[in-house]
This record gives C-alpha cells, structure tokens and sequence, in this order.
C-alpha cells in the first residue's frame, strides 16, 4: 500500500515538472511593432577593457550602435559613408569630408578638429589598434568640413580601416581628462550609451537627434552574459527578449519554445595547420593525402551538430569573394594512394602528433573526430590537448607536426591582406604553416598597390586557391553565428560584424 | 583562554606574508609572458610584436626584476594601493572590492539558509534512526552531496524560471536574483550539515546521560537540543569556516551561470586574460579569508567545546 502511494507521489511530481516545463514553452515573436517600448538583450562578450578602443571593447561601442566611424561597409565588403560622406586619396593621404550636421550625445557638432583628437588620441597609446598599427598613421584638419589621414607610404585601403570599430570618434570632452576618453553620451550614434554597471549591464536611451535612422527601441538594457545555456535558459525564460550565441544543442529547444533563431555566417575558419617545414608534412602528397582523408560535412552536421559550415576554402560566405560551394567528399581510398606514393603504408606507418587547445570547445571534439577519419586512411593521429599560450611559441617555430587551431580571418576590417599577409607568406609572422611560395608571394604583394575593392576581393579569392591548390592545410569548417528574437524583430545578421545590432532590434507588443 | 586566543591570532601575520610570496610568485611560474597576454587579452587575435610588446610591458612596470616587483607591489598593498587591473584599466580595490561585496552576501545568505535546514532536519531525523523522516532526508542529503552546482543551477532556472516564470533566469539587482544562486549554494552545505548533525545526534541520544535527563522526565524538545544536537554544534560550526573561504571565493560555476559579479566570476576573467593584478588582489582576499576563518573556528570550537575549554584552561 505505501508503496503504490509513493509510486503516486513520484507520478505527481514528474507529472507537475512537465506541467511545469511546458508552462515555460509557447509565447513567439508575434504581436505588432512598437517603438515606444523597451528591451532586454544578452549579449555574449563582456567588456574586459572598459569599452577602451585601442581593445576588442572598441569595437563593442559600435556594435551596440553608440559610437560611430568615418566610414561603413556595404554588403559587398566594400566602404561606405557613416560619418564621413566622401573620401579621396592624394598620393600618401586621404581626404574624408565629414557629414553635415551631426552632434553628439553631449550637444556639440562634429567637427575636423574633433575628429582630429579622437583618432589622434587612438593612434598614440600603447598598442595602437591593428588597423592603423605600424602604417606611420597621422590626422590633421584640411578645411571646415575635411580631415587629411597621412600614412607612411600610399595606403590603398584607408576607406576600409576607418570602418574599424576601434577608431570610434567621441567628442572632444571625451578626451579632456588626459587618460582613456570618457565614453557616457559623448557619442554620435543612434542610441546614447547613458549608463554602465562594469562588465555587468549597460543602458542605452534612443538618441532622438539621431542624424540617420532612428533606433526601434526607445530603451535597451544589455547584459553581459558569457554562459551560453544561461543565455538560451534567459530567452525562454522571458528575461530578455533577443540573444546572441547560443549553444548548438539548445537551438531546437529554444526554437520550439516559439522564438526566431537566426543562423549567419561567421567570417572564422578552423583551419588543420600541416607544419612545412620538415617531413612529413613538407610532401604535398601527404598533405593532399591528409585532405582527402577528411569529411568536412560530416564534421559541421555531424560532430558539431550543424553548428558550422564545411569549407572549402580560407574564406566562406561571410564574404563576398569566399568560396561557397560546398569542399570535395572524403576519398579514403585515394588517400592511400598518395601517401603509398609518398612511401607510407602498412609496412611504414605514418604517426602524428596533434595539437589543439580546449579555450574554444569545438576544437578537441573536432580533434577526436580527425583522429577517427585519419585512422581510416592509415594515418596515426596522437592528441595533445593544452594551453594556446604555451603552444605558440613552438608551433611558430615550426616544432609541431599538426594543429588544430581557429582562426578569423578579417582583422577588426573587412580586408583580409593582413591575414593573407601574416598567416601565409614566407616572412608571415603568424605563419604557423610554415609555408614559402614566390608565387604566392606575389600575389599578395599586388595588394599594396591595388586600390580598387572588388580588384582586391578577386586576389584575395586567387590567394585562397593557391593555398588550396598547394595543400597548404586543411581549411574544415567556418562556424556559424547565432542570434534568437522572442518578443523582439527587425534582426539583421551582418556577417562582418560591422553593422550595429541593437538600434534595428524593435519591441514587439 | 585570552592566551590562546593571543597565540593564535599572532600565527596570521606570517602565513599571510608568505602568503603574498606564493600569490605573486605563482602566476610568474606558469610561463606565461603577461605583456603578450595583457595584449591579446584586450585584442583577441593579436599577434603582438616585439616593438608594441616592449612599450606595453614597459608601461606595466614588468621590465624590472621580479624581487623590485614584488617589493614595490607589497609596499603598494600595505598602503591600500592595488592599483589597476591590465587588462580592464579600472581600479583593482573597486573591482575585488565588489565582487567580494557581492560573493560574501551570497556566502552569508547560503550558509544561514543551510543552517537553518540542515540542523534542524538532521536533529530531526535523529529521534527515529530508520524512521520515515531520517530516509527522506537521507535521500535528499545524498541528492544534495551529489548533484554538482552546474546541473542544479540549470534545473532550478528551468523549473523556477523557464517553468514557472516567478525568477529571473540570469541577472543581478532585486531581491530575486538572490534566490536561485542561494539555493544552488547552499544545497550542499546544507546536505552535508544534515547528515553530520543526524549522525552525531543519533550517537549522542543513545548515551546514558540522556537516559538519565529523559528518566527525570526532562521534554523530548529539550532532550534533542541540550543534550544531542548542542555537541554536533561543534562540527557544524568547523564545517561552516571550510565553507566559508570557498564561498566568499565566489563559486565560479554559479556566478556564470546566473551571470552574477562576484569574485570567482572576476577571477574566471581574469585568470586567462592574465591580468596579474586583479588575479593577485583576489587571491590573496580569498587566502586571508580562508586562514582568518580558520583561526576563528578553533577558537569558537574550543569555546564551545567544554573538553576543549577545560585543556586549554588546564
């Protein structure tokens, strides 16, 4: 008898946790537009640097649509006009012609000299950000309605730096204090950053002398949250209307719950480097053979539950001159063939060591699934699974016979020579591959002189096929983004992550 | 007894000054170079040169010997400077000042909150060794000893928050924020303060001076806390200074997941961003807490304890 009664009890009690759970599910997006009202976002990355420019936190300011460039992209990767409208190049300068009209938060007008102090105070700090970095970077006015950018030899893709999220103007009162510029309403861009709580929240109102398209939101309140099931747990809850990254395993989930998730290309590749520099590596047949032995859509459906693309190449669709079609299926069989070509087999077989660090978690179950497909083509795959920091000086060194490493490959602007130009030529100086081709070389050394974007864009992508073509490494997936909308619209994903995402989020009633 | 409590309070200086060797030494023998690290911390992809490595370890003071460091940051810290953080260039005092703030509430709050069950349920439970409630609570304390914080905390967000929508899932701010960390914490303290106040309890029913205030007619309630469940105050209170170091260090898994600034949150940033300051400030905090909580529980041990007492008087 009282064991039929706890049978009950226990039936009750999981019957009102599902009770409990299906609570939580349905609601949706539904309902009309209503710009009056107010948000709650999570977001994924805190700010570590006190929203500091010359850091990642830059970056943040104009991804929350507070702080504004000179200059946009398109969505052809190519420059557009934010701040500046115009711009033209003479010899070693650049003249951008400021946009008429604009304030900022603080009630003052943009102005050259304005723009003068803020990119001023950016180029001479430590660690100048990457995009004006080492290029002799200097800024005068030239004109009531002009700025002169100077750099050390012709630049060709000024426009295109000035987008950087890092180069952020403030008005000039940001800067009066001497050390890092005071960012609350000293802004330009449509909402008004009016109130931080650390790396916790932040408050942003809608600037209603915005110069553009006003904000959707009539308040937003970020919060930082880095765990990526509680953001998902937060969606669903109802805590916060929009989110970003969210966990593969919990899309369904949250779908279900009746929220939008939106999945976008992410300009990142997870590339399997092959040290060049010594054997076996330094044999093309063993690198294509390693290629051939690698299912690249099995890894993105499969071991990452869809969560990323396959690649085919260095670039993917998150650019416009990436490759989208999909990579080669896996041909065990001819991995054989090449690597017997290249004198290995069942009489001599091939060992290697992988190396990976776990700071990105997709990267040691990609590690194992590797190690399955390269045992398939008679290939030994042995893992070591440690820290970046202490793996870096060696696999620069060239001390490593594989690496599994992630890797994004536009650098805070939408042109990748700097990635091609670091990571590939022969005096790269994150060339990890150890690769070194005059041809290749050559290639990129036509960047310097070509000014014109959709020229660059058709190089960058003949850059990437020669990489391919040489076996350079294994290009495996791109990771996807993620975004989910519940009691919110207007999402838009930019893939280059330069368009802010906030001010086009509006409140749905 | 003024002797004793003298004797041990004075073995606190020199434990924390070696103290503040280890702290400093220990992140400077994992290899790693903090200018380089302080450099992609604040720039995720940076392959920093040597010429922009050179100014920034320059500007941190990391160019002089590793003795001049120590010596000019321990001479900082005896005047209350610890200066700024690397990475995120605010004050160091100001952020493990509240963080710490806001860890030892939770501490505080979890701890009551275990006590305050776990005594009495354990207590309890001890009049009727096998009886209907001692079994419930046996299966409840080991489900409280065994599920780790990261699978409750997901599941209390999921019942209380995504099910029942009456707390928020993530945050920090209101009152109910507070509810879902607190249980999350103090389910194992609490489980564990149950069974050991259970088990010295049901031992100490069994004694013949119990028989004895029980022959004398003396209440069942009075029975139970004057003469079983007092002496298991002694280990609960030993119990409560492990615990406290450790939750004042913030519990790192529950400050993520509900998205709370505490100090094992703020040490969780820092440890990889290898910001030197910030992760010394709070470990040191953390090590301070833990060894003057330790002297504190052995003096209240022993004031609680009159076998201890009368040693020591002795």
């Amino acid at each position: 008898m009282i064991a039929r009664r706890r049978g009950r009890y226990a039936l009750a009690a999981l019957a009102t946790a599902t009770a409990l759970l299906l609570a939580g599910c349905g609601g949706g997006t539904g309902g009309s537009p209503d710009p009056a009202g107010e948000l709650t976002v999570a977001l994924q990355f805190p700010p570590r640097a006190d929203y500091a420019f010359d850091a990642d936190d830059g970056a943040r300011l104009q991804s929350l649509g507070v702080a504004e460039t000179l200059t946009t992209v398109d969505d052809q990767a190519q420059p557009a006009p934010m701040l500046a409208t115009a711009w033209e190049q003479e010899g070693d300068s650049w003249r951008f012609t400021l946009r008429p009209g604009v304030t900022f938060h603080d009630g003052t007008p943009l102005t050259p000299d304005a723009v003068v102090t803020a990119l001023s105070y950016v180029a001479g700090v430590d660690a100048p950000p990457r995009a004006i970095r080492d290029i002799g970077f200097t800024v005068a006015a030239d004109g009531p309605d002009v700025v002169r950018i100077t750099t050390a030899e012709p630049d060709p893709v000024m426009p295109l730096r000035m987008s950087s999220g890092n180069l952020g103007i403030l008005a000039p009162a940001a800067y009066a204090g001497g050390g890092a510029p005071a960012y609350l309403r000293n802004a330009t861009g449509p909402f008004v950053l009016d109130q931080v709580d650390g790396a916790q929240s932040a408050q942003l109102v809608r600037n209603e002398q915005y110069w553009g398209e006003k904000a959707g939101a009539a308040r937003i309140t970020v919060r930082y949250v880095e765990d990526p099931q509680a953001r998902a747990l937060a969606v669903q809850a109802g805590d916060v209307q929009f989110a970003e990254g969210l966990p593969q395993a919990q899309v369904e989930q949250v779908r279900s719950s009746g929220a939008e998730v939106v999945e976008y290309p992410n300009a990142r590749t997870v590339p399997l480097q092959l040290n060049q520099s010594r054997a076996p590596f330094d044999d093309v047949r063993v690198r294509q053979a390693v290629t051939a032995a690698i299912d690249r859509p099995v890894l993105a459906q499969q071991v990452l539950g869809g969560g990323a693309a396959p690649a085919a190449d260095l670039f993917g669709a998150a650019v416009p001159w990436g490759e989208t079609d999909p990579p080669p299926a896996a041909d065990p069989e001819r991995a054989r063939q090449l690597l017997a070509e290249a004198g290995f087999g069942p009489e001599n077989p091939l060992t290697v060591q992988l190396w990976t660090f776990p700071n990105r978690p997709e990267l040691p179950t990609l590690a194992n699934a590797l190690q399955a497909m390269l045992a398939e083509a008679g290939v030994r795959v042995e893992i070591t699974v440690g820290n970046y920091e202490a793996q870096e000086p060696e696999v620069l060194a060239g001390n490593y016979d594989m690496f599994l490493n992630s890797r994004s490959y536009l650098s805070d602007f939408p042109d990748a020579a700097s990635t091609l130009t670091s990571d590939y030529t022969c005096e790269g100086s994150y060339a990890i591959d150890q690769y070194c081709s005059p041809a290749y070389d050559a290639v990129v050394a036509r960047l310097n002189t070509t000014v014109d974007p959709a020229q660059r864009q058709q190089l960058f992508a003949e850059a990437a096929g020669l990489l391919t073509t040489d076996a350079v490494g294994v290009m495996l997936v791109h990771p996807l983004n993620t975004a989910v909308l519940r009691g919110a619209t207007g999402f838009t994903p930019d893939p280059l992550q330069i368009e802010p995402i906030l001010p086009q989020l509006t409140p749905t009633g | 007894m003024i002797g004793l409590v003298l004797r041990r309070l004075l073995v606190v200086p020199p434990v924390l000054l070696a103290a503040t060797v280890l702290v400093f030494a220990l992140p400077r023998l994992a290899d790693v170079d903090p200018a380089r690290a302080v450099l992609r911390a604040r720039s995720a992809e940076a392959v920093p040169d040597p010429a922009t490595e050179a100014r920034v370890r320059a500007s941190l003071g990391l160019d002089a010997s590793p003795v001049e460091q120590y010596l000019r940051w321990l001479g900082a810290l005896l005047r209350g400077d610890l200066g700024y953080g690397y990475v995120s260039r605010t004050p160091v005092l100001e952020q493990v000042g509240g963080a710490a703030a806001v860890s030892g509430l939770l501490a505080v709050l979890a701890l009551a909150l275990a006590a305050a069950v776990g005594i009495p349920a354990g207590a309890y439970a001890a009049r009727r060794p096998g009886g209907r409630l001692d079994r419930f609570l046996g299966a409840g304390t080991i489900a409280g000893v065994a599920v780790p914080e990261f699978v409750l905390a997901p599941w209390l967000v999921l019942v209380f928050a995504v099910g029942l929508g009456a707390l928020p899932a993530v945050g920090w701010g209101g009152p109910q924020h507070l509810v879902l960390p607190v249980l999350t914490l103090a389910a194992y303290p609490g489980a564990l303060a149950a069974q050991l106040v259970r088990a010295e309890t049901a031992m100490v029913l069994t004694r013949p001076h119990v028989l004895v205030a029980r022959a004398k007619g003396l209440g069942e309630h009075s029975v139970l806390w004057r003469h079983g469940a007092r002496l298991a105050t002694t280990s609960v209170t030993a119990l409560a200074g492990l615990f406290v170091a450790g939750l004042l260090g913030g519990s790192v898994v529950v400050e993520v997941v509900f998205g709370i600034p505490g100090l094992g949150r703020l040490l969780h940033q820092a440890v990889p961003a290898q910001d030197l300051p910030v992760i010394q400030a709070g470990t040191l905090l953390v090590v301070t807490v833990a060894v003057v909580a330790g002297v504190l529980v052995e003096i209240v041990a022993t004031l609680l304890d009159p076998v201890l007492r009368s040693a020591v008087d002795a």
